[in-house]
């Protein structure tokens, strides 16, 4: 089951395309990280996923092809917005009552186990804690929907570093027990790699890569060797992003696999997470999609510099 | 390898009386992360699990980590540790029994004392060639790790074959 | 793929059934609390005031009451001076001032409620929730406005009481209930007034998706279609009579008066028509007086009542609407 399934998806601000013709199936059972730069379309597609927008064009179906925004919809996925957007002047006590109030599944005992556990004071407006206990606040009211498909957007961003590792903890541990599916967009490229096994790169309204961590990292590598031979292997393999000294080049180039072989007087390295979404976003050309018919061979942008 | 039923928690677990983050885990080994070592995280859980076999600290039949706790403690993705679960399940080392959690099955198998000391020996003539070439210990060490890489990318993890091998062995 | 197989929990495959009316009732109140009691405490203040002077002016209008303007005591005169003169200013000057509540209750009402939602975001929140838009944002509009009708109904009855005596009709009377402003402050009507304020408050609310801009919004609106009605709208809910007796009976509402002369036409000087009034007969000279008959006050209150209600129910259902096409 695919916890959230796009098709040609569009999404136009007045004249502006959000997102464009953007295609993509994220399988359930999974944590998959939405990474981008600025403005490239991962809140607008989150909002699209979870109902708060209509989209201009195409359509996006979640939970296994429920229209977003359907009651169904609405009722499976829990949302923490940027900011963790709560009511200010009520206490916690009365967000755990209001949440509970406007869903049909609230565990009430889960969610005061937490904020015990956290540290949040029932009794206090929700205003007047901190920015790290609010989105642990809003992260609490949505797990304790039980949801299947967990989406945030930008959690960590006003976190100290204790905090997102708490917030995170939490998230994946609700994801091992319920078997919920967590679909979250981050900037903090160093931590996806521990955190995220699906991994979608959104850059100016499109998909640029999208496939299980695993199966990217394992079809893609750098290879190190002489930079008079990088323009030879450009022509062989598929070159995404190469960085070029004198005497030596990198490229981080995609593969059909571990076993294939490396060009003779070159060295292999495996690629970090961080490493391949950095490449791709440093070449908007290239593209890494799941599917036979999407693969696009990269076009020559490659051995740039 | 499922935990136990959603929720369930026993009563004496949870943090609830002060003194007790060794008494929650029923585990008697809890995983860290090493983010600095390059290491896949699911090998950095399976080595850690034979290191501990290896030097006592688990024994046939105890409990490793719940998936739900090293999760929560490592922040990492659960499918990583089933992974690395799984990948001890093949080796043998590991058992899950469904809604109770993963159990050490066996113990790493001991190489024989002699055979080890005729690798030993080898392995001292290869470096002493090495030294004789000209590389220093920085260079012995980067060309061994990558010659470990691919030797083991290449062959497949333990009780399973390359793509060019059909049979399958190990575990069923 | 390697996934989790943990014991799937039991899903619905249909549609879930709709979160219950009370649940989402406590919603509102809970997030209402603070600026109901705020109200409340307010108009608990206003009741008050009119309560005392209306004790008053009864205390004065029995002084009178005794008294007839055929035959005047000293002691009459004075009475009926302080009744008529002081008192009344009060009393329409807190007629003037009660007709700014509803206005004000309606639209510091209506229009936070979507507008704050949509401004401090956390519409992201609400309206990702298992219950949807539609009946969260139904119930958080209904119990403000159920309320505030309810008080300005109650409101409308105590001012009714407040400002008996000046209706009641005696040669001394002085005011219609049936005039512009009274008719607005009696009967049905300002509980209708009061709820349209708060309709178009909660439109202005989810159009303009700031608090105060909407608030003055729905302010100017409300005003403007208040005035509109006073000035031009409320005399032809039926065809006005005209009269050239000049008598009309005190509780009617008398919307335009001329004097004609003998050659037919209007009489525009004002010192004229003095003379006419101070002096003796005045052959030729006609008084006219278009004017809406004592009997038609509820037949009116009820016309005027029932479009501000439909206008209301109208402005509430597209702010629903609005609600539900709101993209993020």
């Amino acid at each position: 089951m695919n916890v959230i399934e796009t098709s040609g998806l569009g999404k136009r601000y007045g004249s502006t395309w959000a997102l464009r013709n953007f295609t993509v199936a994220v399988p359930a059972g999974h944590v998959a990280a939405l990474v981008g730069p600025n403005g490239a379309g991962k809140t607008t597609l989150l909002n699209l996923a979870v109902g708060l927008a209509r989209p201009t064009a195409g359509a996006v179906n979640v939970l296994g092809g429920e229209p977003a925004g359907s009651p169904a919809a609405l009722d499976g996925i829990a949302f923490v917005a940027q900011d963790a957007p709560l009511y200010k002047n009520l206490p916690a006590a009365d967000m755990l009552q209001l949440t509970g109030n406007l869903n049909r599944r609230f565990d009430h005992g889960y969610a005061q186990e937490r904020l015990a556990e956290l540290g949040i004071p029932l009794k206090r407006r929700a205003g007047k804690l901190s920015g790290g206990q609010q989105a642990q606040l809003a992260l609490t009211l949505a797990l304790a929907r039980r949801p299947r498909l967990l989406v945030l957007d930008e959690p960590l961003a006003n976190l100290d570093p204790l905090a997102r590792h708490d917030f995170m903890g939490m998230v994946l541990a609700a994801a091992a027990e319920d078997g919920m599916s967590v679909v979250l967009s981050s900037h903090v490229l160093a931590e996806l790699e521990r955190v995220a096994d699906y991994l979608i790169l959104v850059s100016g309204g499109r998909v640029q890569v999208a496939g299980e961590v695993d199966e990217l990292l394992a079809r893609h590598r750098v290879l190190t060797g002489p930079a008079a031979e990088a323009g030879r292997i450009a022509q062989r393999l598929s070159v995404v992003h190469a960085r070029r000294a004198e005497a030596q080049a990198h490229l981080l180039v995609r593969t059909g696999g571990p076993g294939d072989p490396v060009p003779p007087g070159w060295e292999a390295h495996p690629v970090s997470v961080e490493e391949l979404v950095l490449a791709y976003l440093r070449e908007p050309g290239a593209a890494a999609l799941p599917g036979p018919a999407r693969t696009q061979k990269a076009e020559p942008t490659e051995v740039s510099r | 390898m499922a935990d136990g039923p959603a929720g369930a928690t026993p009563p004496d677990a949870g943090g609830g009386d002060g003194d007790t983050p060794l008494a929650r885990s029923a585990s008697p080994i809890e995983f860290r992360l090493d983010t600095a070592s390059g290491v896949p995280t699911y090998l950095q859980l399976v080595h850690q699990v034979e290191h501990a076999l290896r030097l006592g600290y688990l024994k046939p039949g105890d409990q490793l980590p719940k998936v739900r706790d090293a999760v929560a403690s490592l922040a990492i993705n659960p499918n990583t540790v089933l992974k690395a679960y799984k990948e001890l399940e093949t080796k043998g080392l590991a058992v899950g029994r469904p809604g109770q959690g993963t159990f050490v099955q066996a113990t790493l198998s001991q190489v024989a004392l002699p055979e080890l000391a005729t690798l030993r020996r080898s392995l001292l003539a290869w470096l002493g060639t090495a030294d004789a070439a000209g590389l220093d210990e920085d260079g012995i060490v980067a060309l061994f790790t990558s010659a470990l890489r691919d030797f083991f990318e290449r062959r497949g993890a333990p009780g399973r074959r390359g793509t060019s091998d059909s049979q399958k062995e190990g575990v069923a | 793929m390697i996934t989790l197989n943990t014991p799937a929990p039991a899903r619905r495959d249909t549609t879930p059934p709709p979160v219950p009316w009370r649940r989402l009732t406590w919603v509102s109140w809970r997030q209402y609390r603070m600026s109901a009691a705020g109200a409340a405490a307010f108009l608990g203040v206003l009741a008050l005031y009119l309560l005392i002077m209306g004790l008053r002016i009864r205390g004065a209008y029995a002084a009178v009451a005794d008294c007839s303007l055929s035959a005047p005591g000293k002691r009459c005169v004075g009475a009926f001076l302080l009744f008529d003169n002081d008192y009344f200013l009060i009393a329409e000057t807190s007629a003037a001032v009660l007709l700014a509540v509803p206005a004000l209750a309606g639209v510091f009402a209506g229009a936070p409620i979507l507008a704050r939602e949509l401004d401090s975001g956390t519409f992201r929140f609400a309206w990702t929730q298992g219950a949807g838009r539609t009946r969260p944002t139904l119930a958080r509009l209904a119990l403000p406005a159920l309320t505030l009708t309810a008080a300005a109904a109650a409101f409308s009855q105590l001012f009714g009481w407040f400002f008996y005596p000046f209706f009641a009709g005696r040669e001394f009377a002085q005011a219609s209930a049936f005039a512009p402003i009274y008719f607005t402050l009696t009967g049905i009507a300002f509980a209708a007034w009061t709820l349209t304020a708060f309709a178009i408050g909660a439109l202005a609310g989810v159009l303009i998706r700031r608090a105060v801009p909407a608030m003055a919004a729905a302010l100017a609106a409300w005003s403007g279609l208040l005035l509109a009605t006073l000035l031009f709208l409320r005399r032809h809910y039926e065809a006005p009579l005209t009269t050239r007796t000049g008598q009309t009976s005190p509780s009617s509402w008398v919307i335009s008066n001329w004097w004609t002369g003998p050659n037919g036409h209007r009489v525009t000087s004002e010192n004229q028509i003095i003379a006419i009034l101070n002096g003796g007969p005045h052959p030729g000279y006609t008084q006219w007086t278009i004017y809406q008959p004592a009997t038609r006050y509820w037949h009116f209150q009820l016309i005027e009542g029932g479009w501000l209600l439909a206008l209301s129910l109208l402005l509430i259902a597209a702010t629903i609407w609005m609600v539900r096409r709101r993209a993020a």
